[in-house]
Order: C-alpha cells, then sequence, then structure tokens
C-alpha cells in the first residue's frame, strides 16, 4: 500500500517544478528548454521512484517476514500441546516450559536455567574484557598515526576466523586449561572483539576526536578526563552497539563452544543441541524462546541505556 | 590578558618546515589577523600557541612568562574552530561551563557567567538545547562563548567563519569584532579571508611558506606592501618591472614620477585601480572581459607584454582586442625593491 501512494505524492513534484519553468519562458528559446527539463524530471521520477522503492519495499518485507516467521513460530509452539503438521494444536499449555525451566516431572536431561546463566555469564565477561581492551585499542587507531598502525588494525579484525578453528587451536594448544570456563572466556572475547573495535572505532572516526580532544584541553581539562568526560561519552552509542553484537554472538556462539565446553554444566548453545536431537520440537521451542526472549531484553536495555542523554530524543 | 610573543619560532616535520623563524608579539588586547594560503604555518602557529605543538626552536612568552613546554590544560587559551567542535553530550549551557568546571568554580556560579556570555552573544534562549540542534552561525556563537569564558590570556580563532554563508559572515564578523573590541582580548585570528581581517583586524601578518612577510595595520598592509607576495596576495596587484632614477621609475613604455628609495632595478605594484581608462598615452590590447555587475573587470596586455587587471564602470561594451588609452595614476602605485 505505501509503495503507489508515496510514488503519487512525489510525482507531483517535478510535474509542478516543470510547470512553473513553463510559466515563466525564457525570451530566446524558452519553451525548448522547459520541455527538454519536463522530459528529464520525468524519467528521473519513474525509475527510481515507481520502480525502485516498491520494489526495495518488497525486497526487505520478504526477506524480514522469511527470518522471524520461524521465530515466532517457535515462540507460539512452545504454548502448544502438540506441533504434528504445519499448524500447531492444543493451546494453552505451559507443560514445555515447566519442563525446560526445571518445573518438569520428566523429559530432558536437566533443565536450562544452569546452562543458560553460565553462558549469559561468561557471554556478559566476554563482552566487559572486550570495553576494557576494545575502547582503547579503537582509540589508538582512530586518533594517532604510529609505526605498524596498519599491522595493528590488522590484527584487531583477524579473529574474525570461525570459532571452530579458533576452538580446535585452544584445545590443542592449553591441552590442560583450554576445556574451562577461562578458555570459554578468552575466547569469547577474542572471536568477538574485532565487532567491537570496529564499531568503536567508525565512532571515533564520525567524531572530530582531535578538535574534541584539544576544545577540552585547552579549556583545562587534562588529557585523562578529556577522555573520560568528553571522548567516551560522545563514542557511547558505538560503544553500546559493540557491547550488544558482542554480547549476543558470544552468547549464542556454538562452534567454538561445542569444542572447548567441558561440560558441567552444558552451556545454553550445547544444551539446546542436545535437546533439538533428542528431545520433542516443542520442548526445544520453549529452550529456544527463553534465548530470544533473554536477546531481546537484553538488547531493549543496553539501547536505552545508550540513548540516554542523546540528543535524537529532544530533536 | 596578556601579550603573546614568539621569538625565532621553527616548527619542523621531518624534512618539511612549516614554521620558519617567525618573531611575532601579539599585543595586550589587540585582534592580529594572520592571513596566508593554505599550507603557510597560519594553523601550526595558532596551534603552537596553545601549546598543542611543541616548537622545534623558538619559544612562546605569555608576558614575560616562557610557556613553550607549558601543556595546553594548564596555558589558559581560548580556542574557536571551523568545525566549532561543541560538546553535543552536553546542553549549550554545560558546553559554556566546561571550562569554569574545570577551574572549580562552585556550580551556580558557573551557571550565572555561563549564561551572561550567552546572553551577551544574543542566544539566551538556547542555553537548555543541545549543540547539534542548532544552526551553524548559533554553534559559531557557542563555541566563542565557550572559549571566552575562561576568560583566557589570548584567544585563538581558527577561521571561524569559513563554514557561514556569506551575509551572515558580513553580520557575525561586524558584532563579534565588536564584542572582542569592548572585551579587549588579546585575539589571534586565523583566516585565508584577506577581506575579514581588514574588516575585524587591528592589525595584519601575512605569513608565506612559514616565514613572516610583513605585519602591520590593514592600511598599511594594503597601501604599503613589503614584499611582491604581500602585493600579490592582499588585494590583486600587477607587478611591473623598471627601472628607478632621480625620483623618476622608467617602466620602458612610459614614466612614472614615483620615487624609490635607491637607483636601480625596482619593481612597481600597481593596484587595479591605479590603471585609468580614457584618457591615457599607453596602448593597452583588452584580452579578457568579465562583467561583474556595478563594473567590469578586464585584462589588458601592456605594450611590454605584462597582463594587467583593471576595472571599468558599468558594461562599456568592452570586447576582446580592443586596444584601450591608459594611464597610470602615480599616487596608487607603491615602488618595491627588485626581487
Amino acid at each position: 500500500m505505501t509503495g503507489p501512494t508515496e510514488s503519487d505524492e512525489t510525482d507531483s513534484g517535478p510535474a509542478s517544478a516543470a510547470e512553473s519553468e513553463r510559466a515563466d519562458p525564457r525570451p530566446d528559446g524558452g519553451t525548448t528548454e522547459s520541455a527538454t527539463a519536463e522530459k528529464w524530471s520525468r524519467s528521473g521520477t519513474a525509475l527510481s521512484t515507481a520502480v525502485g522503492r516498491p520494489l526495495l519495499v518488497g525486497v526487505v518485507t520478504v526477506v524480514v517476514a522469511f527470518l522471524t516467521v520461524p521465530v515466532i513460530v517457535t515462540f507460539v509452539s512452545s504454548f502448544a500441546g502438540s506441533a504434528a503438521g504445519v499448524v500447531p494444536r492444543g493451546f494453552v499449555t505451559f507443560e514445555h516450559w515447566q519442563q525446560v525451566l526445571g518445573f518438569g516431572t520428566h523429559g530432558v536431561q536437566a533443565n536450562a536455567i544452569p546452562g543458560l546463566a553460565f553462558s549469559l555469564a561468561i557471554a556478559t565477561g566476554g563482552m566487559l574484557l572486550n570495553v576494557v581492551i576494545g575502547v582503547p585499542v579503537a582509540y589508538a587507531l582512530a586518533r594517532y598515526d604510529f609505526y605498524a598502525r596498519d599491522w595493528v588494525n590488522t590484527l584487531a579484525i583477524l579473529p574474525l576466523v570461525p570459532g571452530l578453528i579458533l576452538g580446535i587451536a585452544f584445545v590443542q594448544t592449553y591441552p590442560n586449561h583450554g576445556r574451562s570456563a577461562l578458555g570459554l572466556l578468552a575466547g569469547y572475547c577474542l572471536l568477538k572483539s574485532p565487532y567491537m573495535v570496529l564499531t568503536v572505532q567508525s565512532s571515533f572516526q564520525s567524531m572530530e576526536l582531535v578538535r574534541l580532544e584539544e576544545s577540552a584541553r585547552s579549556l583545562g581539562a587534562s588529557w585523562p578526563r578529556t577522555v573520560l568526560t568528553i571522548i567516551i561519552p560522545h563514542a557511547k552509542r558505538g560503544i553500546v552497539a559493540g557491547c550488544i553484537i558482542t554480547w549476543t554472538l558470544a552468547a549464542a556462539e556454538f562452534n567454538f563452544t561445542y569444542m572447548v565446553a567441558s561440560g558441567s554444566p552444558d552451556p545454553f548453545a550445547i544444551f539446546l543441541y542436545r535437546n533439538i536431537s533428542n528431545a520433542t520440537h516443542l520442548q526445544s521451542a520453549a529452550a529456544v524462546s527463553v534465548y530470544f526472549t533473554i536477546v531481546v531484553a537484553a538488547i531493549l536495555v543496553l539501547q536505552l541505556l545508550g540513548n540516554r542523554g542523546f540528543s535524537t530524543a529532544q530533536r | 590578558m596578556s601579550d603573546v610573543t614568539l621569538e625565532s619560532l621553527t616548527k619542523t616535520y621531518g624534512d618539511e618546515t612549516a614554521v620558519d623563524g617567525i618573531d611575532l608579539t601579539i599585543r595586550d588586547g589587540e585582534i592580529l589577523g594572520v592571513v596566508g594560503p593554505s599550507g603557510c604555518g597560519k594553523t601550526t602557529t595558532l596551534r603552537t600557541i596553545a601549546g598543542f605543538e611543541t616548537p622545534t626552536q623558538g619559544r612562546v612568552l605569555f608576558d614575560e612568562v616562557d610557556v613553550t613546554h607549558v601543556p595546553p590544560e594548564e596555558r589558559n587559551v581560548g580556542l574557536v574552530f571551523q568545525s566549532y567542535a561543541l560538546f553535543d553530550t552536553m546542553t549549550v549551557r554545560e558546553n559554556v561551563a566546561f571550562g569554569l568546571k574545570m577551574q572549580g568554580v562552585p556550580k551556580a556560579e558557573r551557571r550565572e557567567r555561563a549564561d551572561d556570555l550567552l546572553a551577551m552573544l544574543d542566544i539566551a534562549e538556547l542555553a537548555d538545547r543541545r549543540p547539534t540542534t542548532l544552526s551553524g552561525g548559533q554553534q559559531q556563537r557557542v563555541g566563542l562563548a565557550r572559549a571566552l569564558a575562561i576568560e583566557p590570556h589570548v584567544l585563538l580563532l581558527d577561521e571561524p567563519m569559513t563554514g557561514l554563508d556569506a551575509e551572515l559572515k558580513r553580520r557575525l564578523r561586524d558584532e563579534i569584532g565588536d564584542l572582542l573590541a569592548d572585551l579587549e582580548v588579546t585575539t589571534l585570528y586565523v583566516t585565508h579571508d584577506q577581506e575579514e581581517a581588514m574588516a575585524m583586524c587591528d592589525r595584519i601578518a601575512v605569513l608565506s611558506d612559514g616565514t613572516l612577510e610583513q605585519v602591520g595595520p590593514p592600511a598599511e598592509i594594503y597601501r604599503r606592501p613589503a614584499t611582491p607576495f604581500v602585493a600579490n596576495f592582499i588585494g590583486s596587484s600587477t607587478l611591473l618591472e623598471g627601472v628607478a632614477e632621480n625620483g623618476h621609475v622608467d617602466l620602458g613604455f612610459t614614466e612614472l614620477p614615483v620615487d624609490a628609495e635607491t637607483d636601480g632595478a625596482v619593481r612597481v605594484a600597481a593596484r587595479p585601480a591605479a590603471f585609468e581608462l580614457d584618457e591615457g598615452q599607453i596602448a593597452a590590447d583588452v584580452t579578457d572581459v568579465t562583467y561583474l555587475g556595478d563594473r567590469t573587470q578586464l585584462a589588458a596586455t601592456l605594450p611590454d607584454d605584462t597582463t594587467v587587471t583593471l576595472h571599468a564602470d558599468g558594461i562599456d561594451g568592452y570586447r576582446v582586442g580592443d586596444s584601450i588609452p591608459l594611464s597610470i595614476d602615480e599616487q596608487r602605485v607603491h615602488v618595491l625593491e627588485a626581487g
């Protein structure tokens, strides 16, 4: 519905512009010029607005639907009694949620809570570690032109290797400590650090880093104070975005977790995997739902934190 | 407020010399303009005074105190950038009060002084807004208020009006010029716009290639340029080669009754206004005609093949290839030593 209406509205713009040109013709050859202008503006409108915009809206709608429908179906199914066939039946039951959350009488190997808590704790640890390490690295990369800067830049992005490979490397290199919570923490931090460095770096680059710093210092703020009270707050949005990405990706990381996790408690990704292969569909659906609920809540909280104090809210 | 003195200031980056032995004093309470083409060292000079560059050689003195190695945050210098560089995470009032907060001024007094400054700059009603919601001109006022709030030894303005449109620039220029004169703030005003410098500054320093070409009041810089560079950079000039003897300068095709300090080869700098149309015996060929509305700018070739720029009133129907009779007003030329 939106596509055609919007193109109708924008169509009137160039048409009225062409009219106003005709109303004020130049004495020599003015008519030819306005005719040309009309032709040009018509063809420009036709391509970008009439076709491009509806096409883009259509593609985005299909993609978003394709990605979100399974999530919604999973969430809804977790309250259904039977999931045989396409349409789930037997609403509303909390039986599966009870089992997954550990209140059930039978079924899955264990409840999801310890694994979930374990995974979230490690993901949070990895995220905090990334803030402490990634933000200064991003600052240095954005602010200074130093020897081997390009190498540091490359090294900061290098851990974008598949978690499986890093997992094997960990277990082989540290046979005694690789399979531990510490191994998971280090791995999550390393695996996801490029996302933190890249988002924060682009945040630093999009502000006038040097000028802001020099303004603050000329006004009497020492360098540490400038960084803490001016630079970091200006980069808050990038840091929050980096936190969201590193945290969610770490909490959901399977490959690396599968290679490195020692098994007590099972991290959430492993727990999900075992349930999907062993238990009924609906139980795992409930488990997945728990995970998505937590991710959505965390993103909302982080974004609220990030938006507070930003000018866009007041515009 | 105080004098700022640069003593044989030199700054090199590797093989590049950005500033080459500048001696310059910004007098207490004056507005000193620094003009020059890009890369002439004007911004490096400003940054050295602010403390963001350490000179390779030479000293920076505030009154009699050597501040060459004092860090920026201890110099009490006000900075205003072309790009404003306001703190977007704070309100306008918090921006202005930031320097006072760093000085440990109590909150109530900070607020009062910030509001006073905002009122002085005619933007009191913007105190609770965020900088990102303001127009360019408003942001520049906030930047100026923020820099003035700390009552700086010296105010450094780095092309503060370059991003603004012509009309606003003119208005802000007059207003800020008056304000700075009233407050008697020692000011260094870096700009590439010589008209702006002429209008606002008590004195102008012309830099070229890291060296100081001339420093003096605007009228002196314009009327008596010390070097061919200044003659060309400040307003346009035509440089004519000639020989001086006995109170005359012989240009080959004509003689001017002007005095040179020494006899021998000289250069004569002539402003467009020095060439008068209609009455002279010098025959020049028009090579270019540019209609500018209230006047027409002509380029013409003199008998010695020098191209001169001159102005004619309105549209007088000049065409390329015309031969026009010129004379040179000897009151409006300035003799330079041969370079």
